[in-house]
């Protein structure tokens, strides 16, 4: 399903904390349609890489390219933009809003872009249909199991199909049946051509639903290998 | 040190924003409340405290030299707490009386070593004693501005053959005196009168007790030794018709002003606790007794408490007594010293209001368990917030704009305060708008009736006077370019039947409706027949009479009957006088001789014609003709004008940042919510809209509702004011509410909570959200 574009580029991209590296010279490219997973132990830098990929924060040198943008150069107000119009994110704890139900926490994204709410509730409820859990729209996060909350932000972040997800230990704050749906879940969506990025812990994950590997140490890219899902 | 002590200090630096804005609302908070409880203070008794601070006279009495000696004056102390004199005593009638404010009337002077003593202490605010004969103090109130001005010109009094120059200007609050002098010179003068000031010991607080204290005094002493006496509440009386005017003022201004800085002490600080509540929990996790997290999260606030209240609460004491210390001033109550209960209550109470602020949800905290405390740090998510978000989330609005109506459902405690802080804040700020537009159209009304010019003949005995009749000199202003209307007028004291007091009539010619007279009428119309006259209030209230009564009056054996068929805020200039026609007036003055001196003429100029220019005018073509400027705000209106628009001011900005810091709490209490928004593509303007919209929703509401709670303030508290005056407002003066007026106001809400907002929403919006997304 992969194409030679890419769709993420870095070069050489470096990102220090007064006097901690967290990443040193990271170069590493992201094509249409792949599933990367990044692995490494806690501190290696692999979410500071999301971070810099997804314009959250800024590198201290070298590029990055999302989409064929230099994100490392844009403001915050476009930086927003971008990232409303090409990025969707999971996180590990949801982080979905406790005061709106499911079905208008997904919404959410598109009417920031100035949907109006009756075109945006509709796309959020064909997202939770293919989801699965569209008899749960109305229910707040506070009420929704683990997984289902990530499913709620996996519909959020697909809802302006974005060129690219970026997933930070989706499974990470679920029971394995959770992290099992919410694997089969990214995995289908890679194969019907979305390319993702997952930061993980969790082997299962990676070797799941990544088509490639690339494993950190000390903020730099130890190894790059080819998987075969699992 | 302890782990308490050790954990309260951690927690202190590590909410180096939450504690600043704590010590900030504090310091602004104890300022105004140092002020507010001043006014408070200085509107319930300026007489007295100036009077104790002065030690004034409960009476002045004037005893005959030639009936009863010093020495047994001196040794008279029956009833006596202090005593002061006996000073010789005499009274003088300068020769020149027009020449700068002296009294119509013969002038006091006393001979006194110096101004203090035990009794009457006197405040020289200008110039030195008299340390030598020739030399005087003359007593006024004080003046803000010496070097213009009639006192400007006092500079020497001539009176029964000598000369006393003018080496200063003093004030009593006993009223003993015009002047004062050395004792020499008096003694040269030849004192016709012995002066005592008493202090009485006991319960003097009515006129009948001063007698029978004075009657104990003078038990003893030769009969017909006492000329005269006058007790201290005679002075009083005049004081508090002086004093009634700001009073109703001060004290709006003041109970507002506490009860912004209580609320906002208490949002803040209860607000800052809530949001540590997270702490608390790790620190009940980590072993820390339900007391002593309570005590950190006490010494927490109690901190920038106490480094907020003090130097807050000496700002406030020099804002507060240089403020009440100009309102007063003029009354000549320069003692606006801070009274002890007020430090005391700035010092204490806001600290006190903080621990107690803090108290109440740290008491909560500590019934919480650990894990309970930790989930308890965020906004709450049920009941009616979650269905406002989600109708909210419906509408067609800007999605930033609808998160943030729904934001002050979250914490409906923390909304009402801060919503009534600035409900206050717009009450406040519209109070002090309709007082200066208040106190603008009364300043028109009378620059309106007082003219632009006054005109008077000069007295023979001022220099050569005008050799034009009245009908001449009228027809001379009328003639110079730039006259929009002239009134003439004249006045008589006419023989008033059933009273003892004579009645001043002032009879007017030319445009006298025009001049303002009219358009200020309170009841009644404008005279249409000879025998009509209106009156100003304070006439009708001194007299005891109405629209509607007839006055009977005298003169010369021809007697008629005066019928007053209006009511004005004021008449011309000088004692109050019914104003009747022209034409009226040899109907009821047998025998009308005026001298080229006795008319007085208001001039107003057409627009763009300098007054200054026009004075000269008239100068340049008579000079046998007084002439002034009348245009120019009065010391009331600019002292009431600047304490009101500081007040406001004052106010206003405590309630921003009472707005500052709930936008501030939200922002810290919803990081994780705003990390998550801006990582779907929510813009900072964005976030900046969201949060300032949710201030500004309640600036709406606050707006709404302060500002007819403001009118009403309004309406009720400056018919007091002025009845303390003894002056009735007309209509016109009162309803200042127009739409230009109106609409800023009801956006003044909206402006206090966007300025508020705007530094908190814009560190949210700028806020790394990187670290908050990854980590719960």
């Amino acid at each position: 399903m992969t194409d030679q574009k890419p769709v993420v580029r870095l070069d050489g991209v470096r990102k220090e904390y007064g006097e901690t590296v967290a990443l040193d010279g990271v170069s590493l490219e992201i094509r249409s349609g792949e599933a990367v997973a990044v692995m490494g132990p806690s501190g290696c830098g692999k979410s500071t890489l999301l971070n810099m990929i997804a314009g959250l924060d800024r590198p201290t040198g070298g590029t990055i390219e999302v989409h064929g943008e230099r994100v490392d150069a844009m403001n915050e107000t476009k930086l927003a933009l971008f990232r409303r119009h090409h990025l969707g994110m999971i996180f590990q704890f949801f982080n979905l809003l406790d005061d709106l139900p499911a079905l208008d926490n997904v919404a959410l994204a598109a009417q920031l872009t100035g949907s109006k709410a009756g075109p945006a509730r509709k796309r959020a409820l064909e997202l939770l249909d293919e989801l699965g859990i569209a008899d749960r729209r109305n229910i707040y996060p506070a009420a929704l199991s683990g997984g289902e909350r990530q499913r709620v932000a996996v519909a959020r972040a697909l809802m302006n199909r974005p060129a690219l997800l970026l997933a930070d230990e989706p499974t990470g704050a679920l029971d394995s049946k959770a992290g099992e749906q919410v694997m089969d879940l990214l995995l289908d969506l890679n194969q019907i051509g979305q390319t993702l990025l997952i930061v993980t812990h969790d082997e299962r994950l990676a070797h799941r639903c990544a088509s490639r590997l690339v494993e950190m140490g000390d903020g730099r890219i130890a190894r790059e290998s080819a998987l075969e899902r699992s | 040190m302890s782990a308490v002590w050790r954990a309260a200090r951690a927690a202190v630096r590590r909410r180096r924003l939450q504690t600043f804005l704590i010590g900030l609302v504090v310091l602004l908070c104890s300022a105004t409340t140092v002020v507010s409880l001043a006014l408070l203070d200085a509107s319930s008794a300026p007489f007295d405290r100036t009077f104790a601070a002065r030690h004034g006279a409960h009476a002045v009495a004037a005893y005959d030299p030639a009936k009863v000696t010093e020495a047994q004056l001196t040794a008279a102390r029956t009833g006596v707490a202090a005593a002061a004199g006996p000073f010789g005593q005499i009274v003088l009638e300068p020769d020149d009386r027009s020449v700068g404010p002296l009294p119509p009337h013969a002038i006091t002077v006393v001979g006194r070593a110096d101004p203090g003593g035990p009794v009457d202490q006197l405040d020289v605010w200008h110039g030195r004693w008299p340390s030598a004969p020739g030399e005087i103090v003359l007593a006024f109130p004080p003046e803000e501005n010496m070097d213009r001005g009639p006192l400007a010109e006092m500079t020497s009094v001539s009176a029964n053959g000598v000369t006393l120059r003018v080496v200063g200007f003093a004030y009593g609050i006993s009223d003993s005196a015009d002047g004062w002098v050395t004792p020499e010179q008096v003694r040269a003068l030849h004192p016709t009168g012995l002066q005592m000031l008493y202090r009485f010991t006991g319960d003097v607080s009515t006129k009948e007790a001063v007698n029978a204290r004075l009657s104990g005094v003078t038990t003893g002493l030769p009969t017909g030794a006492l000329i005269g006496a006058e007790p201290y509440l005679t002075v009083k009386e005049d004081a508090a018709e002086d004093l009634g005017t700001y009073l109703p003022l001060l004290a709006t201004f003041g109970v507002l002003g506490l009860v912004v800085a209580v609320l906002i002490v208490g949002n803040v600080v209860s607000g800052a606790v809530v949001s540590g509540f997270r702490h608390i929990g790790v620190l009940k996790a980590l072993g820390f007794t339900p007391r002593q997290v309570v005590t950190v999260y006490l010494l927490m606030a109690s901190v920038p408490a106490v480094a907020g209240a003090v130097p807050g609460a000496v700002i406030g004491a020099l804002g507060g007594q240089a403020l009440i210390g100009e309102a007063f001033r003029g009354f000549g109550f320069g003692d606006t010293e801070i009274s002890w209960w007020v430090w005391l209550a700035a010092l204490l109470g806001i600290p006190l209001i903080v621990l107690v602020s803090a108290l109440v949800p740290a008491r909560r905290a500590h019934r919480l368990s650990a894990a309970e405390a930790i989930t308890a740090g965020s906004a709450q998510r049920r009941g009616r917030g979650l269905r406002v978000q989600r109708a909210l989330s419906g509408t067609r609005l800007p999605r930033a704009v609808s998160l943030g109506l729904g934001l002050p459902f979250a914490r409906p405690g923390r909304t009402a305060l801060t919503m009534a802080a600035l409900l206050l804040g717009v009450t406040t700020v519209t109070f002090a708008a309709g007082l200066a537009s208040t106190l603008n159209r009364v300043a028109e009304i009378d620059v309106q009736v007082s003219g632009d010019i006054g005109v008077r003949g000069l007295p023979s005995d001022f220099g050569t006077p005008t050799t034009r009749t009245d009908a001449q000199v009228e027809e001379l202003l009328r003639g110079l370019p730039g006259t929009a209307r002239v009134g003439v007028f004249a006045d008589t004291e006419l023989a008033a039947a059933g009273s003892n007091e004579p009645i001043r009539v002032i009879f007017g010619r030319g445009e006298v409706a025009e001049l303002g007279y009219r358009a200020q009428l309170l009841e009644g119309r404008w005279m249409a027949a000879p025998d009509e006259v209106v009156a100003p209030s304070n006439l009708l209230l001194e007299r005891g009479l109405k629209v509607g009564d007839q006055v009977a009056v005298e003169s010369g054996g021809r007697r008629g009957t005066l019928r007053i068929v209006g009511e004005t805020v004021r008449g011309p200039s000088g004692p109050p006088g019914l104003m009747a026609d022209w034409s009226s007036l040899t109907t009821f003055v047998a025998d009308p001789k005026l001298a080229p001196s006795d008319f007085y003429y208001q001039v107003q100029v057409t627009p763009g014609t300098s007054v200054a220019g026009y004075v000269a005018a008239v100068r340049a073509a008579d000079s046998g003709l007084d002439v002034w400027d009348n245009t120019g705000g009065d010391e009331f209106t600019v002292i009431v004008a600047g304490f009101s628009t500081v007040l406001g001011l004052l106010l206003a900005t405590v309630a921003a940042l009472g707005v500052l810091n709930t936008v501030a709490l939200d922002a810290l209490e919803r990081r994780r919510d705003l990390g998550m928004l801006k990582s779907i593509g929510m813009t900072p303007a964005q976030v900046v809209a969201m949060m300032v919209t949710s201030m500004a929703a309640l600036g709406v509401v606050g707006g709404l509702l302060g500002l007819p709670l403001g009118i009403l303030t309004h309406r009720f508290v400056v018919p007091m004011s002025a009845s303390g005056a003894r002056v009735r407002l007309p209509l016109s003066v009162l309803t200042v509410w127009s739409p230009a007026v109106v609409i800023p106001l009801v956006l003044t809400g909206v402006l206090i909570a966007v300025l508020g907002a705007l530094l908190p929403a814009r560190a949210a919006a700028r806020m790394t959200i990187a670290q908050v997304l990854h980590n719960e």
